[in-house]
Formats: C-alpha cells, sequence, structure tokens
C-alpha cells in the first residue's frame, strides 16, 4: 500500500514537472571576459542578456511560429584573446549546437569567432571596433554590430565640440598602442581635420601608467584641447591628473569610454570640467525599470554603462525571431535588417546603418549623450544620435 | 622499455591516431590540434633548455615565422608549402644573426637578454603597422592547404607536423649530439676541455630549435586564420617554458605532456582559470625545488621506487 | 622644442621618475647581492604593498607615515612565510631560483585575483598640491616620494656600513662559506636580508600603487623596471642601483619628452641588451 502511494507521488511528480518544462529550450550564445583585464565588459555582457532572457521568460516565454521556447544563456570566457573567442565560439557552435551568439567584446577576440561563425552561418551580435568585421570582402553576412563604435558616434561628437567651443585649434590624440587604439586614431584624425582641427598625436605601450614627459612633450605642441579617446579608464584618469599637475590649461574630453566615474576618482577635483561620450543615461525615466530590475538581482555596485546595451541587443534578437515565426538563421537576420523601428524601450527606435562606412546596414545606430563633471557632479549637455550614413 | 611502458605508449599513439573519431565534434578536435601544436612548440624549446639555456624570446620566434609566411603567401601569392619553408628559415636565419650573440651569456644573463629580445620583436609587430597591420594584425586568412579547411584534416596535419618535429629532436637528443649537449649542460668548462666546439654546437642547436618552432606558429596562425602580435608576447613564450619544466626538462616526451596539461586543461576546466594558473604555479615551485624532473621525473621515481621495493621483496 | 623652461622640466620629471625606479629596484639588488636569488616575484609583493597600504591608508586612515611603513613592514613580515616555504631551496640556485620564482609570482597574482577582484582601485593621495616655482611645477606627492627615497636610502646605507648586521650582510655577500666560518648565523643573515628586502619592496609597491593604480597586475611594470636598473648598475649593488634608476629615470624623460614614447621604449631596452651582451654585471657590479 505504501509502496503504491510512493509509486503514484513519484508519477504525479513527473507529470508535474514535465508539464512546466513542456517549453523547449533555446540556447543563445554569449562570449565575453569573464578573467583578466576585461572582466567589467564580459561581465556586463553576461548580466545584459542574462536580464533580458529573465524578462522574456517571465512574460512567458519566446512565441516563435507556433512553438514557446524558455531562451537560457550559455556564455563562454574568451579571456580577451584572438583564440579564446575562436575556442569559445567553436565550443558555442560544435558542443552547444548554438546559432545565434551574442559578443564577444574587443576586435581580436571577434575576429577570432569570426573564423568560424561565418563559415558555420551563425549570427553574430558583437561588439569590436575594427571596421573589417562588418566590412570586407565575404560582406560578412551575418555580422553585426550590437553598439556604437568611433565611426559612430567620432563625426557627431567633434562637430559638436566644433560647434560650441569654435575657437580651439590644435587636438592632442593620446592613445594606447593596442589594437583600439591604433584602429581609432586615424579614425579621429580624419573627423577633426575635417572641422578644421589641427591634429598631433603620440601613442604609448600599453602597460605604461607614467604620462607626464608625453604630456610636457604634448604642452610644448601649444595644443589647447587634449581627446582621451581609447584609453582604458584607468589611463584615461592617469593622463588627466598628470596633465593637470603638469599645468594643461587646456580643455580635455573623452571622445569614447566612458570613463567618467574612474576619471573623478582618481581625478578628483581635477577632473572639473572634464567632458565625455556617455553610452547609457540612468538618471532617465526610461531607465528607472532596468536599474530596479538590475539592484534587485545584482546588488549595489557598480553598472557598467555597456549592460544596457547588450539588454538591448539581446531584445531585438528576440523580438526579430518572434517577428520571423522561425529560428531559420537567414530569416531571423533578414527580420533582424527590417527591425527599424522597434522601441525595445531603452534607446529609442531601432536604427540599422552603416552602408556608407561598411556596405551594409548591420551597424545598431544607437542614441549617445555628451556629459560634463560641473561641481563634482556629472551633467548632461546633449543627447545625439549618429548620422545614417 | 618495460611492458607497461609499451603497452601505455601504443594506447596513447592509438589515441592520438583516432582522436577525430572518437570525439566526432569539431570544438575537441580543435582542441586536440592546438594540443599537438602545443607540443611542437614546447619540444623544439626542450632542445634549447637541454644545453642549458631558457630562451624567454621564443614565441617572438614564433611571430617572425608567422609574418612571413603569411605575408609572403597573402601578400606576393607565394604557395603556400613553399611560404611556410621560408617563414621557418627566415626564423631560422634570425636565430643565426642572434645567436653567436647571445649564447656567450650564462644562466641568468640569457633569459634577460632574450626576454628583452623578445619584447623588442613583438615592439617592432606592433609599431610596424605598414607591413605587420600592427596591433589590429592581419584577418582572413585563406586557408593554405585544402586539407586545412576541415577540423579533422588539420588536425591530421598538425599531427604529422608534430611527428615529424618530435622526430628530429629525438634523433639529435639521441645522438653523439645529445650526449655532447648534456655534457654541455652539466659542466660547460670541462665540456669545452675534452674537445666539444661548444658555441658551435649551442648555435646550430639554437637554429635548428628556432626554425622548429616556426612551423607551431605558422599552423597555428593558419588555424585561427588571423595573426596579431599578442600571440607572441613574454606570456607565450612563458607557457612554453611552464610546458617543459612540468612534463620534465630532461626527457623527450615531457615538454609532450606538458603541453597536453596547459593547452587542455584550460579549455576543459573552464571556469577556474585563476585557481589553476596559481597551481601551476606552485607545481613550478615544487618541481624546480624539489622535482627536477617534472611529472615524468616523478613518474621515473616511482617506477624506481617500486622496482626496489618489490626486488627487495624476491631476494 | 630644446628650451631652457622644457629642459629644465625634463630634469625635474626625470627626477621625480628616478625616485621610484631606485625605490622599486633596491629590494631586488639585495636579494640578489646577498642570496643570487633573481627575484622574479618582485613585482608580486610590491603589488602586496600597495594593497597593504590600500588598507592601511585608504581604509583605517592611519597617519601617513605609520601607514607607509607599518604597511611595508606588516607585508615583510607576511613574506617570511614564504622565505621559509620558497626562497630558502633556492639560494645560491640561480636557474632554479628564476623558473620556481616565476611559479611563486604566477601563484601570488592570481591568488590575489581570486581575493581582491582585477579592478582597479584608488589609493587617495599623500598630499595634493602642486608646487610651482621658477616656472617649473612638481606635484606635491611625487615630492613626498622623492623625500621617501632619500630617507629609505640613507636609512640603508647607514645600515650596511655602521651597524653589526649590516656589516654581517656584506660580509655573507661576498663569501657565505668564509663568514660562516667567522661566527656569522648565515641562516638568520639571510632572514634579515630577505626581510629588508622585501619591506623595501613593498614600500616602493605601496607608493607605486598610490602614484598610478592598484589590481593585482600592476607589479609587471615594477619586475621589469627593477630588472632593468639593476642590469644598468650591476646586479648587487646598492650604489648601482641607485645610479641605474637615475640614469633609467632621466633617459626616459629626455626621449619620451623629446622623441616621443616609441623611441624612448626601443632605445632603453636596446642599451639594456647591449649593456647586457658587452658588460652584463653593469656599470658597478663585479665580473663574476
Amino acid at each position: 500500500m505504501l509502496n503504491k502511494l510512493k509509486t503514484l507521488a513519484c508519477v504525479a511528480a513527473l507529470a508535474l514537472s514535465s508539464g512546466v518544462s513542456a517549453q523547449e529550450e533555446l540556447k543563445i550564445g554569449g562570449i565575453g571576459s569573464l578573467s583578466g583585464g576585461g572582466t567589467a565588459w564580459g561581465i556586463a555582457l553576461q548580466r545584459g542578456v542574462q536580464m533580458a532572457v529573465d524578462e522574456v521568460n517571465a512574460a512567458g516565454g519566446l512565441k516563435v511560429g507556433d512553438k514557446t521556447y524558455r531562451p537560457k544563456l550559455v556564455m563562454f570566457d574568451d579571456q580577451y584573446t584572438a583564440a579564446g573567442g575562436r575556442l569559445a565560439a567553436d565550443r558555442l557552435i560544435n558542443s552547444e549546437k548554438i546559432k545565434f551568439i551574442i559578443g564577444p567584446i574587443g576586435s581580436p577576440s571577434v575576429l577570432g569567432a569570426m573564423a568560424v561563425t561565418t563559415p558555420a552561418k551563425v549570427l553574430l551580435l558583437s561588439n569590436g571596433f575594427a571596421p573589417s568585421i562588418l566590412k570586407n570582402e565575404a560582406k560578412s553576412p551575418y555580422n553585426f554590430r550590437a553598439m556604437n563604435s568611433t565611426v559612430e558616434f567620432g563625426p557627431a561628437m567633434v562637430k559638436w565640440y566644433r560647434d560650441n567651443f569654435p575657437n580651439t585649434k590644435k587636438v592632442a590624440l593620446i592613445a594606447p598602442n593596442d589594437a583600439v587604439g591604433q584602429a581609432v586614431v586615424p579614425q579621429l584624425e580624419q573627423y577633426y581635420r575635417d572641422n578644421g582641427f589641427e591634429v598631433w598625436k603620440e601613442l604609448y605601450d600599453r602597460g605604461s601608467k607614467e604620462f607626464t614627459p608625453l604630456l610636457t612633450r604634448m604642452m610644448a605642441q601649444g595644443v589647447d584641447l587634449l581627446d582621451l579617446n581609447s584609453n582604458a579608464p584607468g589611463e584615461a584618469g592617469l593622463i588627466l591628473k598628470q596633465a593637470k599637475q603638469a599645468g594643461f590649461k587646456g580643455k580635455i574630453w573623452q571622445v569614447g569610454g566612458p570613463s567618467v566615474d574612474e576619471i573623478m576618482s582618481i581625478g578628483g577635483p581635477l577632473a572639473e570640467g572634464f567632458i565625455s561620450l556617455n553610452v547609457f543615461d540612468f538618471n532617465m525615466p526610461e531607465a528607472k525599470k532596468f536599474l530596479a530590475t538590475y539592484r534587485a538581482k545584482y546588488g549595489d555596485g557598480v553598472i557598467n554603462a555597456q549592460a544596457p546595451g547588450w539588454y538591448n541587443a539581446a531584445l531585438n534578437l528576440f523580438e526579430a525571431m518572434r517577428r520571423a515565426g522561425s529560428l531559420d538563421v537567414d530569416k531571423v537576420r533578414d527580420t533582424l535588417k527590417k527591425l527599424d523601428g522597434y522601441e525595445a524601450g531603452l534607446f529609442g527606435p531601432v536604427q540599422w546603418g552603416g552602408m556608407g562606412d561598411y556596405g551594409v546596414n548591420h551597424q545598431l545606430l544607437l542614441r549617445f549623450w555628451i556629459v560634463e563633471v560641473k561641481d563634482g557632479k556629472i551633467v548632461t549637455r546633449a543627447a545625439i544620435s549618429p548620422e545614417k550614413r | 622499455m618495460s611492458g607497461l611502458a609499451c603497452a601505455g605508449a601504443a594506447i596513447a599513439i592509438l589515441i592520438l591516431l583516432s582522436w577525430p573519431l572518437i570525439f566526432n565534434n569539431k570544438f575537441y578536435i580543435t582542441i586536440g590540434t592546438m594540443v599537438v601544436l602545443s607540443a611542437i612548440g614546447a619540444t623544439s624549446l626542450n632542445l634549447i633548455i637541454r644545453t642549458g639555456h631558457v630562451s624567454l624570446a621564443h614565441a617572438a620566434f614564433m611571430g617572425v615565422a608567422a609574418y612571413t609566411c603569411v605575408l609572403l603567401q597573402m601578400r606576393l601569392g607565394v604557395p603556400f608549402w613553399l611560404a611556410m619553408v621560408a617563414g621557418c628559415l627566415a626564423s631560422g636565419l634570425l636565430a643565426l644573426i642572434l645567436g653567436p650573440i647571445v649564447l656567450r651569456l650564462t644562466g641568468k644573463y640569457f633569459v634577460l637578454v632574450t626576454f628583452l629580445v623578445g619584447e623588442i620583436i613583438r615592439m617592432i609587430f606592433v609599431e610596424w603597422q605598414s607591413l605587420t597591420g600592427g596591433a589590429n594584425g592581419i584577418q582572413n586568412i585563406p586557408p593554405g592547404l585544402d586539407i586545412m579547411k576541415t577540423p579533422t584534416g588539420f588536425y591530421y596535419l598538425a599531427l604529422g607536423a608534430a611527428v615529424v618535429c618530435v622526430g628530429i629532436a629525438w634523433r639529435i637528443l639521441s645522438s653523439e649530439i645529445g650526449r655532447a649537449m648534456d655534457s654541455v649542460r652539466e659542466a660547460e668548462k670541462l665540456a669545452e676541455c675534452s674537445g666539444i666546439p661548444v658555441i658551435k654546437l649551442k648555435i646550430t642547436i639554437f637554429v635548428i630549435s628556432c626554425t622548429l618552432v616556426g612551423v607551431y606558429g605558422i599552423l597555428q596562425t593558419y588555424l585561427l586564420q588571423f595573426i596579431d602580435p599578442s600571440a607572441f608576447n613574454m606570456e607565450a613564450s612563458l607557457n612554453l617554458v611552464v610546458m617543459n619544466v612540468l612534463g620534465g626538462m630532461y626527457y623527450l616526451l615531457g615538454p609532450v605532456l606538458g603541453s597536453t596539461f596547459l593547452a587542455a586543461l584550460p579549455e576543459l576546466l573552464r571556469g577556474y582559470v585563476d585557481l589553476q594558473r596559481v597551481i601551476f604555479g606552485v607545481i613550478l615551485i615544487v618541481v624546480m625545488a624539489a622535482l627536477p624532473g617534472g611529472i615524468i621525473g616523478l613518474m621515473e621515481a616511482l617506477r624506481r621506487l617500486i622496482q626496489k621495493l618489490t626486488a627487495g621483496k624476491t631476494s | 622644442m630644446f628650451t631652457l623652461p622644457i629642459l629644465s622640466q625634463v630634469v625635474v620629471n626625470g627626477l621625480s621618475l628616478s625616485a621610484i625606479y631606485v625605490l622599486v629596484a633596491l629590494g631586488f639588488t639585495l636579494l640578489f647581492g646577498i642570496m643570487r636569488v633573481v627575484n622574479f616575484a618582485h613585482g608580486a609583493f610590491a603589488m602586496l604593498g600597495g594593497y597593504a597600504l590600500f588598507y592601511a591608508y585608504g581604509s583605517f586612515k592611519l597617519p601617513y607615515a605609520l601607514a607607509v611603513f607599518g604597511s611595508a613592514f606588516t607585508v615583510a613580515c607576511f613574506g617570511l612565510i614564504f622565505e621559509y616555504l620558497v626562497y630558502r631551496w633556492f639560494y645560491q640556485k640561480m636557474f632554479q631560483s628564476m623558473i620556481g620564482l616565476m611559479g611563486l609570482n604566477m601563484a601570488i597574482v592570481f591568488s590575489s585575483v581570486m581575493i581582491w577582484d582585477v579592478n582597479e582601485r584608488t589609493i587617495p593621495a599623500a598630499a595634493s598640491g602642486i608646487l610651482s616655482v621658477w616656472g617649473l611645477t612638481i606635484p606635491m606627492d611625487r615630492l613626498v616620494i622623492m623625500g621617501i627615497t632619500i630617507v629609505v636610502l640613507s636609512l640603508f646605507w647607514f645600515f650596511v656600513t655602521k651597524t653589526r648586521h649590516g656589516l654581517a650582510m656584506r660580509a655573507a655577500s661576498q663569501d657565505v662559506d668564509i663568514a660562516a666560518a667567522q661566527g656569522i648565523n648565515t641562516t638568520f643573515i639571510y632572514r634579515l636580508a630577505f626581510f629588508v628586502a622585501i619591506f623595501m619592496t613593498a614600500l616602493a609597491g605601496g607608493l607605486y600603487a598610490q602614484t598610478y593604480a592598484l589590481s593585482p597586475f600592476i607589479g609587471e611594470r615594477p619586475l621589469m623596471v627593477a630588472f632593468i636598473v639593476v642590469i644598468l648598475g650591476g646586479m648587487g649593488s646598492i650604489p648601482g642601483a641607485a645610479l641605474g634608476g637615475v640614469l633609467l629615470g632621466m633617459g626616459e624623460s629626455f626621449l619620451s619628452t623629446f622623441y616621443g614614447a616609441a623611441v624612448s621604449s626601443f632605445v632603453s631596452f636596446g642599451v639594456v641588451v647591449a649593456l647586457l651582451i658587452f658588460r652584463p654585471w653593469g656599470l658597478l657590479g663585479k665580473p663574476e
């Protein structure tokens, strides 16, 4: 009798649990740096995408065609290297049988991953600055860039500066001698020249933290504006602090980053008047819900400003799947390209662009902000949408 | 070799040959390829270590060969085989030029000089943007050979290359030259007095070693289809040294074993990268302090201990 | 470009750089001079000194002098554990020490990653403000570092020339067996030398972290600097470390300001390589 009851209970439990998991799992791949120097960005990706996944699941799942799926994020570490990106992509595609990947961050990793994703026809929503990720002979049909690169926010920002500070003549570009620095400095140089600035540039060896001799060299050139562009947040803060300590009287700003929190932390009162790009305005009313959810799940630590961008990317991907009514990669890709106008909630309506720069419209054009440090607080000066070129 | 060792070797060979068939999964095949390739690199460094020098510039020589091959193939249309040979010759040539200068230095000075030379070469890769693409490197490298187009094909190519390279190392080490190398390492002045041309020997081995590591660099690059300077930095050189020390510096299979650990473990034990590195560090300390023979040395010591115990029992 | 104001500023910048470089190199050269150990874990101890100062000055808010010397002292005491566990197997064994200590470096750095995270932290500055005199600018915190360097160098010089233990250390560095035969307790002397070396390294690390940034990986640069300074000046020579530090600091300031960062890096490395080939014992060292 007792045995019969036990069996009944087991069967009932099984029936109940299988009823709940009637939805099929939809694995979404994530690649980002979870160890080493780039961890902050990797975690931003992981959390942003996870928040989107949680939101979809809480609403009952992702309805694609006549099936409902339960999305799940499978995230692998790429250690911010090309080989790591490639292995992570390899594992996601071949071991986990995943067809949609969000990430990686950083050109070397994306380029490494591409070697596997392109022949396997896997959709890649990444954030590497190298233009060749979107633009190449293969026309990279499955690659999309989920966030603005310098090509997207640079021209508008430089033009803004020219309009607001008409008397500035010479700008200094100091950047690290790594993949991002070497890619970004020539681009920015062009934008500055187009707006009537003279440009002086200097690349330093990554790992150096002493910039005083370089800054002395810079000041001897009669520079009146210093652009911190692609410097990592720590270095950006040190350059600002050391420049002010060396007596630099010109203006300092950053077409890149954002590193505003670190700069304020390292520079203290010296950061007054610093202007920067910001990729997300945590103070705007649309951000409230995102902030509340993040805080509830991940606590009170610093939120990396890239997390909302990845949240947005994931939501756009899910919407494309919904509209396509299928999980076939080609169909989803075609629908994703036509997603203009869809509002995921944080960045306004989706806008694809980039035809002029890359030959394909696979660049997500996100709204961004220009902020300034005034009296120890971050103040928004302008909200800008990138041009559709 | 004892019966047990023969059986072990047979099993290992069987696994190596049928790896892609056991794991019909592209990811695991690629891991296998990476392990096999790093075995080439570690074994080539082993030759230099056997003469008593630890080089921290080995990854830089890899880079020289790899960039040469890629540039010849992509910019000048040279067929792959030729480009690969040219690449290896390039790193060998550089070793021939630098060797006589740096090999005169002993122990710690040699390590320091190779550390600096490796950094200088890496900085050249980064700075010479027009040639090497700078820190962004060169992408979309086309497969050099048709066999490279599938993971299984590449695996067997790598395995073939590894067999050839390890074979060359084995022939050198088990010949007169190998014995000369051992005597140079253990008592250099004495070796010189007995007529061994020490400097010539060291340079020859250095050149051969740097030529062989070119194979590793080139195949690795074509596997990733992407080349950038960060693959040839101090950390990469250090990894090759660790593979040797871990596995056993004074045994032929030491670097092979070490590379299996170092290349495969991080991938298979995903998620504990920091802890792994701490453990590797501790193992290095222990090996250097007490077990100079590495893992193989440990196994050898155990085997001798067991022999002694069993011999004691029968008598 | 080569005007007097700029040249004088270059000299001032160079001195400020030299101060840090000398401090960083002292502990490294001492360990080699006495125990013939190439301390590849040098950067790791500097980094630990940084975290110690972070807690002493940033969290516990102790008065600055107490924080700086106290945190260095604490790290040196903690370091004695490693002396017992690791270093004493490697004394007088150069080859094994290099690789074994590389392993120790890895172990300490990645343990730190697990304990603290990889994110960069800042330690509040000791003094804010800038000294502007005769058209030259020196930030106050750099002046403080220069002051500390002079104090530490003088204290150390006093120690090795005027105290009993200091003289015993010098005897042991010249010939450890004869020193033991003369009744010097070499184990104790080794421990003392180790303690002093780590103390200086942690002190330098704390100041380095305060000037720049703190993370588990900041020790890499001090290690490289220590190598270069000590090769320039001579391994095992304290005056050599001072000379090497000044040469490197001045050289970097001059070359970076007038010719840019790339030239400065290539030239420094090139000079060191040349020195290693032709005169590996450095400018003030002794040929072995």
